[in-house]
């Protein structure tokens, strides 16, 4: 008989006792024993101190024997023998190579800024031959020499106080050494805020701003100012009296420029109108539709109106008369030196080629070549299709619009926003050149109100509403953190901004200049005698001719114009009838 | 004439920026930065420009 009930006990036993020893088994993995526990990290090495030499053998420099051999491929050029040591003594140190990364990094930016600073400055013969082709030939001397001395006159006024007031307490350059002499910001506490209006620091670059790193933004900021400057010259051309020109020019190089600009760029209250009003990243203005062209296309205005049109711009009626240029091809030459400064003009605004956002760079270049050339068509398109013929001069000033319109908006929008902003300037200058000469019945020889003034205020306001907000210059722009977006990119508030600098412009700059420019009138008389003007003012003004060899064509009095109008130019138009 | 085109170019530059700080309201702010572009516009191109018109040469 087999004993079930003895089998049974057993199994019951095995069971439990597997349950067990599985248990334990169990137990004994959750809850490692203290002697198993795995080991910890190895404590970190203690990090190199800064001034213990470095093997520098370890690197393998380029004996100099190899040396001396030549390096044609480069492989032996630029090693760890060339970082700066600072004790010879003791050699190469972590805080060398950290200081030499440093110091690489401002010279980049530098060489960057100084090198883009020159193609601004040499916009200077762009504007000079597009003035002088754009003039009658009697003129042309006189032309060229009001755009040639503004360079120095602008220069120097800049130089004695117009940086100062600019520059002198825009906070340290973060790209250019962070050097911190221009730190002193006049500002006055209004409505419970502060507004800076203009800087302290800086006059005739002495003292503290005796200073490398200022040295390299007074440069790249003068020549922005001389562009100014030069604009204005075009639009009271062919009446100026070379006199009342120095003064004026004097006068917008040390005071009006600098003053807007400190606003815009000095750390001004425009530019603050984000961190104090909540309005975007404030006034934005990359590189100077508004503190550059616009200033010059306003004061421009400004000149037009006070020095009245030439003689025989406009007939008895109103209607006005074309006064040709007389070489279109120094015109068109003049474009293109001043598309290639261009370059200069906007991506050198970066004030850097390395860090804080750079490498943007090639995008700024690319959004102001492809506006000059929609800016170009817009205005050929216009003019052909209104007129029948493709318009040399207006092409130009097409391009040329399309450059200024995108000044401000170029470090913040796509290319295909720059060539919409581009084409609507394009034909902006045209409908604008027709409405000052036909409506306002200003005489503006070369159209600078019309491409700098009014192309001006539409840059500005096109970066409230393209700006797109990938851009990325550190992290903030005008002390706000993100990228500066407009309307179309979801905020509004950036446009109302963009609204007030414009309102600055027109309201503020125009009236400084107006005013400034007036007296300049009562005390030294801006205009030349019409005798003067009737013969070219190389002789009366210059005392030589542009144009020596040359048989000019008589002038011959124009219908309408009596000797009671002398009275306006002070001096008694005597000039007889003539036969062209 | 001439002064009051200037005065008129100022409040014209000057109204915006006090509505700015005396309101948060987008729309307002928006609203007045146009209407005081117009008004300076209004001041310099036709108030101002008048005058100069009055006196121009091509007028004797």
């Amino acid at each position: 008989m087999i004993n079930h009930e003895k089998g049974t006990k057993r199994c019951s036993w095995a069971v439990m006792l597997t349950l067990l020893l599985f248990a334990l088994s169990a137990f004994s993995q959750t809850a490692a024993p203290a002697g198993n526990a795995p080991a910890a990290a190895p404590a970190a090495p203690p990090a190199p101190s800064m001034t213990t030499p470095l093997d520098v053998k370890a690197a393998q420099p380029p004996s100099t024997d190899d040396l001396a051999k030549g390096d044609p491929g480069g492989t032996k050029t630029g090693t760890v023998s060339d970082i700066v040591v600072s004790d010879t003594a003791k050699g190469l140190t972590l805080a060398d190579m950290t200081n030499q990364v440093g110091q690489n990094r401002v010279a980049i930016n530098f060489t960057w800024t100084l090198i883009t600073g020159f193609l601004v400055m040499f916009m200077q013969a762009g504007f000079a031959i597009v003035e002088t082709g754009l003039c009658r030939a009697k003129n042309a001397n006189h032309t060229m020499m009001m755009n040639f001395m503004v360079y120095g006159f602008g220069l120097f006024a800049f130089w004695v106080c117009g940086f100062a007031l600019q520059m002198g307490g825009c906070a340290p350059a973060g790209t250019l050494g962070g050097a911190s002499p221009l730190n002193s910001e006049h500002t006055v506490t209004l409505l419970g805020k502060t507004w800076g209006l203009f800087g302290t620091h800086g006059f005739f670059l002495s003292g503290v701003t005796y200073d490398v790193g200022v040295m390299v933004l007074f440069l790249f900021q003068m020549v922005f100012m001389d562009t100014a400057l030069t604009i204005v010259t075009g639009a009271a051309a062919e009446r100026w009296k070379y006199v009342a020109f120095s003064v004026s020019s004097i006068f917008m190089g040390a005071i009006t420029y600098p003053l807007f600009a400190n606003w815009a760029w000095g750390g001004g209250w425009l530019s603050q109108l984000g961190a104090n009003f909540g309005l975007g990243h404030g006034y934005a203005d990359f590189a100077g539709s508004g503190v550059v062209h616009a200033v010059g296309g306003v004061t421009a205005l400004a000149m037009a109106m006070i020095i009245g049109p030439r003689i025989g711009k406009f007939n008895r009626n109103g209607t006005p008369n074309a006064m040709p240029g007389h070489d279109i091809v120094i015109v068109l030459t003049g474009c293109f030196i001043l598309a290639f400064g261009w370059f200069g003009f906007n991506p050198g605004s970066t004030l850097a080629a390395s860090g804080n956002g750079a490498l943007r760079i090639g995008s700024v270049a690319v959004n102001t070549m492809l506006a000059g050339c929609t800016g170009s068509f817009g205005a050929l398109l216009y003019m052909w299709i209104k007129y029948g013929k493709p318009d040399a001069s207006m092409s130009g000033n097409g391009l040329l619009a399309g450059l200024v319109a995108i000044t401000a908006p170029s470090g913040f929008v796509s290319p295909i926003s720059s060539a919409i902003i581009g084409l609507i300037a394009g034909v902006l200058v045209c409908v604008s050149v027709e409405f000052v000469e036909r409506v306002l019945k200003l005489d503006d020889p070369v159209g600078a109100i019309s491409v700098h003034g009014t192309n001006g205020i539409w840059g500005v306001i096109s970066v409230g509403l393209f700006a797109d907000g990938t851009s990325n210059y550190g992290g903030s722009w005008n002390g706000v953190s993100g990228g500066v977006r407009g309307l179309f990119y979801g905020d509004a508030t950036q446009l109302i901004a963009q609204l007030i600098g414009v309102g600055t412009l027109v309201g503020g700059v125009f009236v400084m200049s107006y005013v400034a420019n007036w007296v300049i009138d009562i005390i030294v008389g801006q205009r030349v005698s019409a005798e003067d003007e009737l013969a070219g003012l190389d002789i009366p003004e210059m005392g030589a001719l542009c144009y020596p060899e040359f048989v000019l064509k008589p002038e011959s009095m124009p219908t309408g114009v009596t000797a009671s109008a002398a009275a306006d130019f002070k001096a008694p138009l005597r000039v007889a009838q003539e036969t062209a | 004439m001439r002064i009051a085109g200037l005065l008129l170019a100022l409040a014209g530059w000057l109204i915006p920026i006090v509505t700015v700080v005396e309101t948060q309201s987008t729309t307002i702010r928006l609203v007045v930065s146009l209407a005081g572009i117009a008004l300076t516009l209004f001041g310099v191109l036709v108030v101002l420009n008048k005058v100069h018109l009055k006196q121009a040469i091509w007028k004797a």
